[in-house]
Parts: structure tokens; C-alpha cells; sequence
């Protein structure tokens, strides 16, 4: 458990770093709100048009937004800092830094940056989720909060395997510059339900880019629809999900040769 | 007689600098209410350059050099008083004058970063609107001149340091400007390097009649290139003249190096001061007006292997007339 | 010592000019070319934006009878490809890119050129856009035989919308430019420049058709140049317009590039004055 000590001496560090820009802090809440609100005029206009979305209701889909945001807040704030670091570190041949810590390397870089002001997103989506539910008839059992918060951490660990699949694609391919721009635009297939995509379309943003199961399915869960198949489906991909990505990881260090000048 | 180049009569530039204390309350009040302090980067400075001169600016860090660089190039506006190049008020960045002339800085990359230089060349002809055949002869002498032929084929991104400098300058260059502003020019390359880079300069100099103004803090820079040198300290002009001027007015001293049978022991300093002991090897330091008779002393008294009677190093006499000027 | 000549040899101004362009377009196909695996990336990740919205709307026109607000399935999808297409066209250089101009001190370099940087960055991007074009077309090929759009256009359509492209991509060039000169100022322009976007989305025809946005969101945009850059470009391939409609679009474009082309100096000038007291 030193590579997990290890890890949270580095988190720690970071979240003090960020503390200090105060300024950074009220610009991310802007940004989130801007965001939300974009996304909340989007629905209205949707449901202007229509009652019902694939059988999910507007505070329904105000779940699955809600989690989505929730979730992008994650993703912004711990996964992609450390993935696009990598991926540089890799560029500029500065990897050997990490790689000579007498800590697993795939832990170490995973973890050491934070960027603290985007899990601002945590708090808006939480909120949006909440106030979702209040406006739900049909109440929220223990059980779904037990199913969504099952779902919600096997999908974030499949966002992260996700991630961590195209970053180590970095040992081979030089410019990875677009891919947080890139992520966003297909990350935002999340905000709708994954019925209305045509089968190519459902099963790429639930097997290839595990969105579904990030954001669908603790949606799911919250709004009483989940069956406990889909939840172990769920565990069981993220389960072979991320031995691949370590299998690849493990892979791609061996071919890496230092990059020179 | 010709109109100066350069032509800058009490130059002065003011910075407001924010003050800022450590500690959050103060980084709160500062958010608030902010405190300024005047920096006076260049304090009053007067000097003409003529066509065809290479000046040298010479002063510790912060002394205005580069601030004064800057504000010829256009690139600060003056606060107050005149500065004039080649008739223009560079601040105005007239097109005329940005076509006429160039500011080299260190490290800096202007030349696209995945292409061979050779197409950012071509970039810069239509930027600068220089004719074609002017341009194909200044770029082929350029080239020839620092020695890059094979390099200019290859994206800049594979060049090393010292090569990407090479065909910065070269960028830099291809529109003949007649004033070129150096900005330590010769910062971060190796000794070589730094040769041939003062002999380009030269060169250049020679060939296109441009005057030159160069900011070093490598003596070895001013004393190979320039005739002139302005020494500039807390933003005002210590000095203007010749080189070897400079030594004569301020450093009335000489320095004697000398080589004895059993140097190390004894106390050489009745004979002067002592600024260096490496063994048997002694450096002193004397007036001028006694050297003569130091020497004769030292021959007498004290077993001589071997003498040597020379100017300071120009190291030692700047830093004399900074001890000098130092707290104001 | 000679004296310093009255005047330069020089090449013909507009010759020059037209030079550079052609220069800085070849440059930047040269290095499209060269980083082509990441700009295939960045098309294929941009189609998700489109098919999003193409997936939704036509659900709800599936729900609802065959149309949502007149526009078939076919409609929708014809509009959503043009979609595609032009939005390549409106990729233009971003106030991130002015932020990080400055930052790195290459703003100093242009300062001291007899060119300003915006020529720079509307004829990169316009040579970009040869080799995006090239790489577009066999998506736009897999879009159209997945998603079956329904066309319907005249020779004149096509003529209008190839100008009109272009006036989108001035008009978003300079309104891009104005924002990015804010970095001067501050260093937190992405605030701004998210408001920005989220305005753009809504009243530019990026997110819908504008004929799908209730009315009064509809009279609001006749009053803003967004959806010169968006709409109506699409719309001049895919809607009805008549042939007055087609060239009063075309003026209104060219309204609104002058306008931005104002903005831009006047930002310009006060921008480089900040920059010239402190130039760091």
C-alpha cells in the first residue's frame, strides 16, 4: 500500500496547489453553471417538441444529465490531467521521471495531478440529480441508491480504463493533443438516452467508449429501471476492461524507448 | 552632415509594479485595493548612433538595456522624451520602419516549428515585401555565410539549439534591414558558437553597411565588435565612448602579474593590492603613476621568475564603475 | 557611411499580399498533411456533435407523426451533413490561440513584422481547410448512407452556398479575433469565450434548425451575426430560398464581416497599446 500512500501524498499536493487560485475557483463555477444551463435550455426545447424521449420522461432525463455532469466533473478533474500529462511526458521524453520511482508506474501516473476546481461539476451535477428527484413521483429505495452507487464507481473505473487505453496509445502515436476535445463531443451522447442511437451507435458508446455504463446505467438505477443483470454485466466488463487495459499498459511500457532530441 | 540613425534625446521609461506581501490577508486586501511602486527601467538617457556604427550596450541585469532595445523596436512605447530611428518614431510601428530593420532576441522561434526553414524564408519575403531576386541573393549569402546549407531542407523542430539560432537569425535577416537591434545575442551558445556569431555580425555589418546595436553582458561580445560602447546602469548612461577610453577614464590602474621563486609565503601586500594568489603566481593590483615603480621594487627585493605589467580585464574596470554608481 | 536610401526596392503591395496568402495556405496543407492521423481524429470526434442532435430530433419527429416543426427524418438529416461540412468550414483560429500567442511571446515577433497576425491566421486556416476537405469526404459519404438525407437543390444553391461558407468563416474569424484580443487584458478569457459558444449554439442554427426555436428566439438572431455562420450557409443547400433570399443572405454576411472587421481594429489598436506600456 506504499503506491497507495504515495498516490494520496501526490493528490494532496495538487489540491494545494489549486487551492491558492481562488479566481480559478469562481470561473469553474461560472463555467459549470454556463454549462447546466445550456444543457437545461437544450431539454427544454427537446420537450417542447414532445413529451416523452424513448420512454424517459423530462425529469427522468434530468437524472441522466445530472450523473453525466456529475461524471464529466470526474473525469476533467482526476482522470484527463493525468492521462494528457502522460501523454506529453511521453512526447517530450520526460516520462523517465515516473518511470524510475520505485512505484508502479501505471498507479503513479495516474494519480498525480488534480485539477480541483472542475470537481465543481460534482456539486452541480449532484444538485441537478437531486432536484431531479424531488420532482420524481416514485421515490428512491435503498436499493437504487445501493444499485447507483454500485454503477456509478464501475463506471467511473471504465471512463478510467477507457482513458487510460487511448493514453497508452501514446507510446505509438505522437500528437494526442485533441483527445479531451475529442472525449467531450462523444461523451456527450451520455445526456440522452441510449435507446434513441441506432445499433451501431448504442453498441460503440456502451462497449467501445463505455458511456452507457457511466452514465446510463446509474441513471437507470436512480430512476428505478435497473435490473440487476445490467448491474452485473456491468461489473463483470469493467472487470475484464481493466485487466486489458493493464495487460496494454504493461505492453506499451516495454516497447518504450526514451524519445530524443 | 548625415541625420543619425538613431537619434534618442532624455529617453525615459516608468513601470508601474504592483506590490505584493506574502500571506492571504494580504493577497485579499490586495484584490481590493492595489499597491504601486515606480520602477524607473531607463532614467533619462541621451545618445546618437550614426549610419554604419556598432554600438555595444553594456550593464548588469536591469540596468534598461533591454527596455531600451525594446522601446527603439517599437515594441514599449516611451514615457517620456524622443527616440527617433532612421526618422521614425518607432512606437508608431510605421510599416516603412518595421521593413527597415530588425530586433534579434534570444531564443526565440519565428520560423515554423514542422517545416524546413527555407519555406519560413519564404513566409518572411512576402511579409516584408522584398523583391524576388533580392531576396533569393540576401537569403543564399545569409546561408553561406553561418554555414547551414544542409540544415535549412530540415523542419526546424529537428534542428538543435545552436542550428535553430543559426536560422532564426537568417529569418530574421532576409529583408536587409538597415538598423538590427541584438539583444544578447550570444546567450546560452557555446564558445564557438559565440565566435561565429560575432564574426557573422560583422560581416553583415560590413556588407550591407547596417548599423548595429548589440546588448552583451559577455565582455568578449563588445570588445570583438564594438568600437562604441554605452554603459548603462539603474537605467542611466555611465558612459559613452571608445572601449579603450573607457579603461583610461575610470580605471586609472594597472595590473602586475608576477611569478616568484617562493611567492607563497611572505606578504606582498606593501606592494600593492593583492587580487589574486594561486601559488607562486601573484596579481596586483597598482596605480598607474606607481607602476614603474612597484616593478622596480618587486625585481629588487623578491626572487622574479617572471612579469607581466597589463590593462584590467574590462570585467574589472565595468565593475568598478558599477561599485562606483551603485547605491543611489 | 553611406546615407540611409529614401526608399526600399519593393515588391507590389497587393502582389505581396496575395503572396503571403498563397504562401501561408501552402504551408499549412504541408503541415495538415504531415499530422494527418490527428486531424482525422479531430473530424471523426467532431461528427458526434451532429449525429447527436440528428439521433434526438429525428426521434421526436418519429414520435410525433414523421415531422417535428415541418422537417422529415430526411429533412433533418439533410441539414445535420451540411451541418458537418460547414463546420469545418468555421474552424477559425480561437482566443485560446491568441492567449497562448501571448503567453509565449510570439506576439512580440508579429509586433515587430509590417503584417498584422490576423492575415496569418485567416489564411492558415483557410489552407487548412483544402486538406480537411479532402479528408471529410469519405465521412460525408458513410453519413449520407447511413442516415438518408433528402436533397433538393439548384445550381444557383450551390453557387451561393460556396460563397456563403466563406462569409461564415470571415464573420466567425473576426468575432473569434475580437474575443481572443481580450487576452490582453486577462488571462481567464475562457469564461468568456464559453458564454460565447453557448450563445452561438443557440441562435447560430448550430444546435437546431432556427425554424425549430420558438418565435421570439427566431426575431432575436435577425439582430446578431451568428446565424450568418451556421443557418443560413446550411440553409442555402437544403431550405427553399429564393434567388432575392439567396443574395440578400450574401449581404448580410458581408454586413456582418464589415462589422466584425470594426470591432476587430478597434479592439486591435487599444490592444496593442496595453501591450506596448508593460511588453513583457
Amino acid at each position: 500500500m506504499q503506491t497507495l500512500r504515495v498516490a494520496l501524498l501526490h493528490l494532496r499536493v495538487g489540491v494545494m496547489t489549486d487551492l491558492q487560485y481562488r479566481v480559478n475557483f469562481a470561473l469553474q463555477v461560472l463555467q459549470s453553471l454556463l454549462a447546466l444551463a445550456t444543457g437545461l435550455v437544450v431539454f427544454s426545447l427537446v420537450y417542447a417538441h414532445t413529451t416523452e424521449l424513448n420512454g424517459w420522461s423530462q425529469n427522468e432525463l434530468l437524472v441522466v444529465l445530472g450523473v453525466q455532469i456529475v461524471m464529466g466533473g470526474v473525469i476533467r478533474a482526476v482522470v484527463q490531467p493525468n492521462m494528457m500529462r502522460f501523454t506529453e511526458e511521453v512526447r517530450d521524453g520526460k516520462l523517465d521521471h515516473a518511470l524510475t520511482k520505485p512505484v508502479d508506474a501505471q498507479m503513479l501516473v495516474s494519480v498525480r495531478q488534480v485539477e480541483v476546481w472542475q470537481a465543481v461539476d460534482l456539486l452541480t451535477g449532484a444538485g441537478v440529480i437531486v432536484v431531479a428527484l424531488i420532482r420524481l413521483d416514485g421515490g428512491v429505495g435503498p436499493l437504487d441508491v445501493l444499485g447507483f452507487v454500485t454503477a456509478l464507481a464501475v463506471g467511473a473505473l471504465l471512463l478510467y480504463c477507457f482513458w487510460m487505453l487511448l493514453a497508452t496509445l501514446a507510446f505509438w502515436i505522437v500528437n494526442m493533443w485533441h483527445l479531451p476535445e475529442l472525449f467531450e463531443g462523444v461523451f456527450q451522447t451520455g445526456r440522452w438516452p441510449i435507446g434513441i442511437y441506432p445499433p451501431w451507435l448504442r453498441f460503440s458508446v456502451t462497449f467501445l467508449v463505455p458511456i452507457a455504463f457511466a452514465v446510463t446505467v446509474p441513471a437507470e438505477a436512480l430512476t428505478s429501471r435497473l435490473d440487476w443483470e445490467t448491474l452485473v454485466l456491468a461489473i463483470g466488463f469493467a472487470c475484464v476492461f481493466f485487466a486489458f487495459t493493464r495487460w496494454f499498459w504493461r505492453f506499451g511500457l516495454s516497447r518504450y524507448t526514451g524519445a530524443s532530441a | 552632415m548625415a541625420e543619425p540613425v538613431v537619434h534618442v534625446r532624455d529617453l525615459r521609461k516608468t513601470f508601474d509594479v504592483p506590490e505584493r506581501e506574502a500571506g492571504l490577508r494580504h493577497a485579499a486586501k490586495g484584490l481590493v485595493r492595489r499597491k504601486k511602486r515606480e520602477v524607473k527601467a531607463v532614467d533619462g538617457i541621451s545618445f546618437d548612433v550614426a549610419s554604419g556604427e556598432i554600438v555595444g550596450f553594456l550593464g548588469p541585469n536591469g540596468a534598461g538595456k533591454t527596455t531600451t532595445l525594446k522601446m527603439l523596436s517599437g515594441l514599449l512605447y516611451v514615457t517620456t522624451g524622443d527616440a527617433r530611428v532612421l526618422g521614425h518614431v518607432p512606437s508608431k510601428r510605421e510599416r516603412e520602419y518595421l521593413r527597415r530593420m530588425a530586433l534579434i532576441m534570444g531564443n526565440r522561434n519565428q520560423l515554423q516549428w514542422d517545416l524546413p526553414a527555407l519555406d519560413s524564408f519564404e513566409l518572411n519575403r512576402s511579409i516584408y515585401r522584398v523583391p524576388r531576386r533580392q531576396f533569393m541573393e540576401t537569403r543564399d549569402e545569409l546561408i553561406e555565410l553561418l554555414d547551414v546549407e544542409d540544415l535549412v531542407r530540415k523542419p526546424v523542430r529537428q534542428l538543435s539549439l545552436g542550428e535553430r539560432m543559426k536560422v532564426e537569425i537568417i529569418g530574421s535577416l532576409l529583408h536587409r534591414p538597415q538598423v538590427v537591434f541584438l539583444d544578447e545575442p550570444t546567450i546560452g551558445l557555446d564558445v564557438t558558437m559565440q565566435r561565429r556569431l560575432r564574426e557573422f555580425v560583422a560581416a553583415y555589418r560590413q556588407r550591407h553597411d547596417a548599423t548595429i546595436m548589440l546588448t552583451s553582458h559577455y565582455m568578449a561580445d563588445v570588445e570583438a565588435l564594438c568600437e562604441r560602447v554605452i554603459v548603462i546602469h539603474h537605467g542611466r548612461i555611465l558612459f559613452d565612448g571608445d572601449l579603450a577610453a573607457l579603461s583610461e577614464t575610470v580605471a586609472a590602474w594597472k595590473t602586475i602579474g608576477v611569478a616568484l621563486e617562493n611567492g607563497s609565503v611572505g606578504d606582498l601586500s606593501a606592494y600593492g593590492e593583492v587580487i589574486h594568489r594561486d601559488g607562486d603566481l601573484v596579481t596586483l593590483r597598482v596605480p598607474k603613476a606607481e607602476t614603474a615603480r612597484v616593478t622596480a621594487r618587486l625585481l629588487a627585493e623578491q626572487d622574479v621568475l617572471d612579469l607581466n605589467v597589463e590593462d584590467p580585464p574590462i570585467e574589472d574596470v565595468i565593475e568598478l564603475v558599477f561599485a562606483r554608481e551603485a547605491p543611489e | 557611411m553611406s546615407t540611409v536610401p529614401a526608399s526600399l526596392p519593393e515588391a507590389g503591395r497587393v502582389r505581396s499580399w496575395v503572396d503571403f496568402y498563397l504562401t501561408s495556405m501552402r504551408t499549412q496543407i504541408s503541415s495538415q498533411f504531415q499530422y494527418r492521423a490527428a486531424a482525422y481524429m479531430y473530424l471523426l470526434g467532431m461528427v458526434a456533435e451532429p449525429v447527436i442532435y440528428l439521433v434526438v430530433w429525428t426521434t421526436i419527429a418519429e414520435d410525433s407523426g414523421g415531422t417535428v416543426g415541418g422537417l422529415t427524418a430526411g429533412d433533418l438529416a439533410a441539414y445535420y451533413i451540411v451541418w458537418t461540412f460547414v463546420r469545418n468550414m468555421n474552424l477559425v483560429f480561437t482566443p485560446f490561440g491568441w492567449e497562448w500567442r501571448i503567453r509565449d511571446g510570439e506576439l512580440s515577433g508579429w509586433l515587430l513584422r509590417p503584417l498584422h497576425p490576423i492575415h496569418y491566421d485567416i489564411a492558415g486556416f483557410a489552407g487548412s481547410k483544402i486538406p480537411w476537405l479532402l479528408f471529410y469526404l469519405p465521412i460525408a459519404v458513410v453519413l449520407t448512407l447511413v442516415f438518408d438525407p433528402t436533397f433538393d437543390v439548384r445550381a444557383a444553391e450551390i453557387a451561393v452556398f460556396a460563397v456563403a461558407i466563406w462569409g461564415a468563416y470571415l464573420i466567425r474569424s473576426f468575432n473569434q479575433g475580437a474575443l481572443g484580443l481580450v487576452c490582453f487584458w486577462t488571462t481567464r478569457v475562457s469564461a468568456l469565450f464559453s458564454l460565447y459558444i453557448m450563445v452561438e449554439l443557440l441562435l447560430s442554427g448550430r444546435l437546431v434548425p432556427m425554424t425549430l426555436m420558438p418565435d421570439w428566439v427566431q426575431t432575436l438572431a435577425w439582430f446578431l451575426p451568428f446565424q450568418w455562420t451556421f443557418f443560413f450557409p446550411i440553409e442555402t443547400l437544403v431550405g427553399d430560398y429564393s434567388n432575392t433570399e439567396l443574395l440578400r443572405g450574401l449581404g448580410m454576411q458581408v454586413f456582418w464581416i464589415l462589422v466584425g472587421i470594426a470591432i476587430f481594429s478597434l479592439v486591435w489598436r487599444h490592444a496593442v497599446r496595453h501591450y506596448t506600456a508593460v511588453n513583457n
